[in-house]
């Protein structure tokens, strides 16, 4: 048998002397190399002999092959990569509106302006930023009415929920066709035009309150038919009227879905204003003494809403001109709003518990350093006590490190009601609870020297905790610090509407 | 030719000399000193004596009057006192020497004296040291000092012009000037023999004068001179330089000369002319850094040790380099991969969102995919392509789309790059898949792979010959650039004969046929290979309209020019054929080849003549936007012609900035291209500056030229300042996702190989143009440059690719004769031009003491740091080995 070795190089593997019996066809050679290497022969690709890959059907002779040659076989029994089964979806291949260039659609769309809209598209805005109504708009059922006739209410709310939707979707900046039909139809006050003839530039706010009416009339949801806006936006307020005279009083339960805040020359923090506008004096005709008396009143809030909205009193008729002057004062407002001292005592008394089990839970998330410094205080304190708050604390258990932590924290709640008592040993049954703290999560901004001019953008907090600023079609990315700039004292945009939401009681981390 | 720098003539010196003549009236006033009064007094005593009638009385007073001369001591600036006080008889003696007939006794001895005096006194321009030099004694000249020669060399070199003009013999002069040359040569004065030598065009004489102690004075100053002299001259004194580094024993330096001149006989002869395996092994390197492969089996290059000639043909070959660039990265740590994301640094970006879009862009994932094949160049790994993906869900290539898969492939064999054993069983599994595009991805990785590498079985060439005659374009053209990748500057035989008639072959669509074109202008670039022009030309013949006009037709034109890359005069015949040609092609392919035929020879007649076209005014419109293009190409080759020196390289840029104020459109968004190749992988201050301005240009041509320029000039350099400037521009243009994809690409140019690879087609410190790396960069820069939407913005992004050719890594590794590695403290710093200056300079200034291996940015030089080791080259980059100096004493403190 005729034979020739030579020397085959597998990647960084050489095999030396391999015989090849030149008689036999190059497969032969080839199932040799399978068994040497594992690649099968139609993956295999061998190289070094004249005219390049070594072929099935060449012939040996032909190749003039010399003893040791070195040959190079190139191949792998690794799996072919197969496309994917699904075909890849690329932005390049969507609609050009839902093409994302910039990367901000997961924030939604602009909206375009369709002359003197922005009142509307900051408050469109604004709204969006709950997702709560965005789901419940999602469930609301029903087509647009046709032709003009029909309920009013309805196709608003329709109109919001596919606005809604196709912000949601679109990358681009949506035209609000639909919705300002609907919103001039049912509210024709927003249809007013100039004498040119074209559309006037509104107030941000009455268009919100305007939107929430319909909203309240249309979406309902749980058992008892509640409206969602209620839910979502609606606080009580309990307010007891003091007569000057005598010891009369009046007590009133309202509800309402803003807050106030009033400006005036000594209001320069948001809860300042806020305390003006919970005050009310009024003359009321006492029944005791059957003649009208100054009541002084005093508006607590009895419920709080998950969504609460303040609205800065910025504008004011001014009757000599004739129209909605504006107050420039700068008046601050913090990222998170306590609602504790505008609360009655009962409610207060009720937040209580929740707001002790939010903080004993962020220390406990902030590690365990403190309890173990808590427990080495423990020791120094106590020596008694040492071993079993020791002995609690590297055991880590928590019901064990309670009473450690307990001791300390008992003196800033003084005379903690079984709540309290509840709230540190066991933080977690509140969780979900309202705490009476709010986060800023949306910004309604006017720019100008009255409502019905000017420009209104809003700005709202994203879930990953960015800031976008929507200026009609434009989304601008923005930081913490430009929102706070937005507190007037200025012709910069200045706060007009804030929405805040509810801080609750965190889920306790396993 | 006029030339920019004015060379240090002896001229000069005279004139100065001859300045103090104006001061003598005022001098003669003043009071002389009683042994100035003495001296002078002697002196006419000796001129009156001088024109005696006897003989023996005159030859005394003359020889006394050149004694005098002789020793009279003076500082540089001041006349000597001798010939001052002579001044007022310079006529006398003139007149007294003409009077002498011929052969008269002492007119010899005269004559001499009244040479040296007509130096400070002779009327200018009437060349009458030279004179009667010529009329006085033959014989020693040196006695009359080294300003007399210097005054004697400068009125040779006018004379000679002159005479040269005239078609008058100049053999006289010839005498005196073998007796200058060696003089100079002894007296440190290595540059005025050398002027000298090259105003009489006799460079050849001075191989005779260099030893080994003024060889290197003297080869730094022919190779300073080089820049500037024309053709033919410019190869005489690189071809003296060589003969004298050959003489002087210096092998890797007569090598590097040989290379200068792209001779491939030079090379051979250096290579057989060293004997010992230490320097051998060194001329290896330089070789392969080079990519030019020598013959050892047979030839005059043959290396009769078996053993001796495997190991120098590995590293000829190359197939160490994956392996020396990975020591490299493990020791400066670097060797993690790195992900486009850590080169973006989008959380850095003001004001932007931090994560991208929810939905894939393929033109971003693209974008990914260059940015992640350009840092982790050369690598092995990555986390994209590399990566094992059992479990994942879908390969990273088919998170591309359409023709982005074949880039994607691709990437894979630029991460493996000069891997051939490892890298090609990686790639193996990918040729079989159904997809073409990933086919072509393939095999166009396969070609990358072997890039600068030659392997004894010609994996490249096996794989991908059959893939060529495909059916399928792109499959083909993977194949096609593949080979045109892997053999670029090889000059392969076979690959020439499979691409040959696919650029002809009109039936092939135009982007096969440029591109195979295009291949083989890189395999054959600087060659002005026959067979190879003609078939591009004829395919330039052949073609209509339609196909000329495509950016194929410009690639063809491109293919052109880089097989005639630095060869000069050897264009012309083929720029007459192209003059010929469809007026669509023809202007441009002539100013292609102009600028090609010159590139980095700073021919300053070649400047004004591009400078000219650019200031052309051409009416055109939407349709005939053709009819501009070659003043692009003729501002592009501004920077080409001017990159080989440092003042050709500023009158370029200043030439550029003037375009950029003033030129037409076509004019301005070809000048962000020239600075970018005026300023490969060396990112100067200013020049970003500019090019930053341009990224923000209202003409989004300029802008998007400017943007990939930007990262040229920092290639590979992880240069934090262009980093944010690109980072503020990819936020600047998040709208645009066509500039946003450029800015990506720029972003990843400069982080090419984590900061270890540069562009740069210079090597062994600025003296040596690696045409392969030209070729290569001119390919992106032109044909994308001219028409980026429709080539690099568009489906022709695998150009990118051309790129690799160009890249080398950026070190310099210390080994010992066995190839391993050996640490050595080296200092490294700005070089320093030396050319021309008087003892021992420093070659480095602000250097850093360093361990190597070490990284080596554009103008950086390194040297050792320690006396105990020898290197095998004078220059220190790439691979250089080391020996122990035998003389090496340990100092202890």
């Amino acid at each position: 048998m005729p034979s020739v070795k030579v020397e085959v190089k597998w990647g960084k593997e050489v095999f030396k002397d391999v015989e090849i019996d030149t008689e036999q066809p190059p497969s032969v050679f080839k199932m040799q190399l399978f068994s040497l290497t594992g690649v099968p022969p139609e993956r295999q690709k061998i190289m070094g002999v004249k005219g390049g890959l070594l072929k099935d059907d060449a012939e040996w002779a032909k190749l003039g092959l010399k003893p040791g040659q070195k040959l190079s076989m190139m191949g792998t029994a690794d799996k072919v990569p197969e496309a994917p089964a699904q075909q890849q979806t690329f932005m390049e291949d969507l609609p050009e509106e839902e093409q994302d260039t910039s990367g901000m659609s997961k924030y939604g769309a602009g909206l375009q302006n369709l002359g003197n809209t922005c009142y509307m598209n900051s408050t469109v805005q604004c709204l969006y930023a709950v997702p709560e109504l965005r789901q419940s708009l999602v469930n609301y059922a029903g087509a647009a009415a046709p032709g003009l006739g029909g309920d009013g209410n309805h196709s608003l709310t329709v109109a919001t929920r596919n606005l809604f939707q196709s912000l949601t979707r679109s990358a681009q900046p949506v035209p609000p066709m639909e919705f300002i039909l609907s919103l001039r139809k049912q509210y024709p006050q927003f249809a007013q035009t100039s004498r040119e003839g074209f559309y006037m530039q509104q107030d941000a706010e009455e268009c919100w309150g305007a939107i929430l009416v319909s909203l309240r009339d249309k979406l309902k949801e749980g058992p008892s038919g509640d409206p969602v806006i209620r839910q979502l936006f609606g606080l009580k307020l309990h307010k007891s009227l003091k007569a000057e005279e005598g010891d009369e009083t009046i007590e009133e339960d309202t509800e309402q879905e803003k807050l106030v805040c009033n400006i005036s020359m000594e209001v320069n923090h948001l809860s300042e204003g806020v305390k003006l506008a919970l005050r009310d004096d009024r003359e009321k005709r006492s029944e005791a003494l059957g003649r009208n008396v100054m009541f002084h009143g005093d508006s607590r809030i009895s419920a709080l809403p998950p969504y609460l909205t303040i609205q800065m009193m910025r504008f004011y008729y001014k009757a000599d001109v004739q129209q909605k002057a504006k107050i420039l004062r700068k008046v601050t407002f913090p990222l998170v709003f306590d609602a504790m001292e505008f609360c009655t005592p009962e409610l207060q008394a009720q937040l209580k518990g929740p707001r002790i089990a939010t903080k004993e839970i962020e220390d406990r998330k902030a590690g365990l350093n403190k309890k173990q410094t808590l427990s080495e205080e423990a020791t120094a304190g106590a020596a008694g006590a040492a071993g079993a708050a020791d002995g609690g604390a590297a055991a880590g258990g928590e019901g064990a490190a309670a009473p450690g932590g307990g001791e300390v924290e008992m003196k800033d709640a003084e005379g903690g009601s079984s709540a309290v008592a509840q709230a540190q040993a066991d933080p977690g049954s509140f969780a979900g609870q309202l705490t009476g703290k709010y986060e800023l999560i949306g910004v309604l901004t006017h720019k100008g020297r009255s409502a019905d001019s000017g420009h209104y953008v809003s700005w709202v907090t994203q879930e990953d905790g960015s800031w976008i600023q929507f200026d009609d079609d434009k989304m601008i990315p923005r930081k913490e610090e430009e929102v706070l700039t937005l507190c007037g004292g200025g012709d910069w945009h200045m706060a007009y509407l804030l929405l805040y939401r509810a801080q609750r009681v965190p889920q306790l981390e396993a | 030719m006029a030339k920019p720098r004015e060379e240090p003539k002896p001229a000069g010196k005279a004139k100065e000399a001859k300045g103090g003549k104006d001061e003598l009236p005022e001098l003669a006033e003043e009071e002389l000193s009683e042994e100035d009064q003495k001296l002078k007094d002697d002196l006419e005593l000796m001129v009156v004596r001088a024109a005696d009638a006897d003989a023996g009385v005159a030859a005394l007073a003359i020889e006394s009057l050149g004694n005098e001369i002789r020793t009279a001591t003076s500082s540089m600036t001041s006349v000597p006192k001798p010939l001052k006080f002579l001044r007022p008889h310079y006529d006398t003696l003139k007149a007294r020497l003409e009077g002498l007939a011929a052969g008269a006794p002492n007119r010899e001895q005269l004559a001499d004296v009244v040479s040296v005096l007509a130096m400070t006194s002779s009327e200018e321009g009437s060349r009458e040291t030279l004179k009667y030099k010529l009329q006085g004694a033959a014989g020693d000249v040196s006695k009359w000092g080294h300003e007399y020669i210097r005054h004697l060399a400068g009125e040779i070199g006018e004379e000679y012009e002159e005479r040269r003009a005239a078609e008058q013999p100049f053999d006289d002069l010839m005498g005196l000037v073998e007796q200058i040359v060696p003089y100079d040569m002894t007296h440190n004065a290595e540059p005025e023999a050398v002027d000298l030598l090259l105003e009489v065009e006799r460079i050849d004489m001075l191989e005779a004068h260099a030893d080994d102690k003024n060889y290197a004075r003297t080869c730094l100053y022919l190779l300073g001179c080089h820049a500037y002299l024309p053709e033919p001259e410019d190869s005489a004194v690189v071809r003296t330089a060589f003969n004298i580094y050959s003489k002087a024993g210096k092998h890797s330096d007569a090598l590097r000369m040989a290379l200068k001149l792209g001779s491939r006989e030079l090379a051979e002869q250096a290579f057989a002319n060293c004997a010992e395996p230490f320097y051998k092994k060194q001329l290896a390197y330089i070789l392969g850094r080079h990519g030019l492969s020598l013959n050892l089996e047979d030839g005059p290059a043959a290396v009769e040790d078996e053993e001796l000639r495997e190991q120098l043909q590995a590293i000829i070959s190359n197939t160490k380099l994956s392996e020396q660039y990975l020591s490299l990265a493990r020791d400066l740590d670097v060797m993690e991969a790195k992900v486009p994301e850590d080169v973006y640094k989008m959380h850095l970006v003001e004001g932007r969102a931090p994560t991208g879009p929810a939905v894939d862009s393929a033109r971003a994932n693209l974008a990914a995919t260059f940015v992640n094949a350009f840092v982790n160049a050369g690598f092995g790994q990555d986390k994209l392509v590399t990566a094992v993906s059992e479990d994942e869900k879908v390969h990273w290539i088919f998170k591309n789309k359409d023709h982005g898969k074949m880039s994607a492939t691709a990437s894979l064999g630029t991460v493996l790059l000069w891997d051939v054993e490892g890298g090609l069983p990686q790639i193996d599994r990918f040729l079989y898949s159904t997809d073409n595009q990933v086919v072509a991805g393939a095999l166009l990785a396969v070609g990358i792979v072997n890039c600068g590498v030659q392997d004894e079985v010609d994996p490249a060439l096996a794989l991908l010959s059959d893939y060529v005659s495909k059916d399928d374009p792109q499959t083909r053209i993977g194949a096609i650039l593949g080979l045109g990748i892997a053999y670029a500057g090889r000059e392969k035989e076979e690959v020439a004969e499979l691409l040959l008639p696919l650029i002809m072959d009109t039936d092939l669509s135009m982007e096969v046929s440029s591109i195979a074109a295009l291949s083989l202008g890189l395999i054959y670039q600087g060659t002005a290979n026959g067979d190879a022009v003609e078939a591009v030309l004829q395919a330039l013949m052949l073609r209509g309209e339609a196909d000329l006009t495509q950016p194929g037709g410009r690639l063809m034109c491109l293919a052109l020019g880089l097989l005639f890359l630095h060869r000069q005069g050897a264009v012309d015949a083929t720029l007459e054929v192209a003059k010929t040609l469809d007026e669509r092609v023809s202007r441009f392919l002539q100013v292609v080849l102009d600028v090609c035929a010159y590139a980095g020879t700073g021919d300053v007649l070649k400047v004004q003549q591009l400078l000219a076209l650019c200031g052309e005014h051409i009416e055109t419109e939407e349709a005939t936007a053709w009819k501009t293009l070659h003043q692009s190409v003729a501002v592009l080759g501004l920077g080409l012609l001017a990159m080989s020196e440092e003042l050709g390289g500023q009158m370029a840029h200043r030439a550029l900035e003037h375009l950029l104020q003033y030129g037409e459109p076509a004019v301005r968004r070809a000048v962000p291209l020239a600075l970018a190749l005026l300023n490969v992988s060396s990112p100067d201050m200013t020049v970003m500056d500019t090019l930053s301005r341009l990224s923000h240009d209202t003409d989004t041509d300029v802008a998007m030229n400017a943007v990939l320029a930007l990262g040229f000039i920092g290639a590979g350099t992880n240069n934090a300042r262009l980093a944010g400037i690109l980072r503020n521009l990819s936020s600047y243009y998040y709208k645009e996702p066509t500039l946003l994809f450029l800015v990506r690409i720029a972003q990843g140019l400069v982080h090419m190989g984590k900061g270890l690879l540069t562009l740069n087609p210079y090597h062994s410190d600025h003296t040596l143009l690696n045409g392969t790396a030209l070729a290569g960069i001119l390919a992106v820069l032109l044909a994308g440059g001219l028409d980026m939407k429709a080539t690099l913005a568009g489906k022709q992004h695998y150009l990118l690719y051309c790129l690799t050719p160009a890249m080398k890594p950026r070190m310099l590794m210390t080994v010992d004769e066995s190839g391993a590695m050996l640490p050595v403290p080296v200092r490294v710093g700005q070089a320093v031009d030396t050319v021309a200056q008087a003892g021992r300079p420093k070659t480095i200034t602000g250097f850093q003491t360093h361990t190597t291996p070490v990284l080596l940015s554009v103008g950086e030089r390194a040297e050792l740091g320690t006396e105990k080791y020898i290197p095998a080259s004078g220059t220190l980059e790439g691979v250089v080995i080391l020996r122990e100096n035998p003389d090496y004493v340990e100092m202890h403190e």
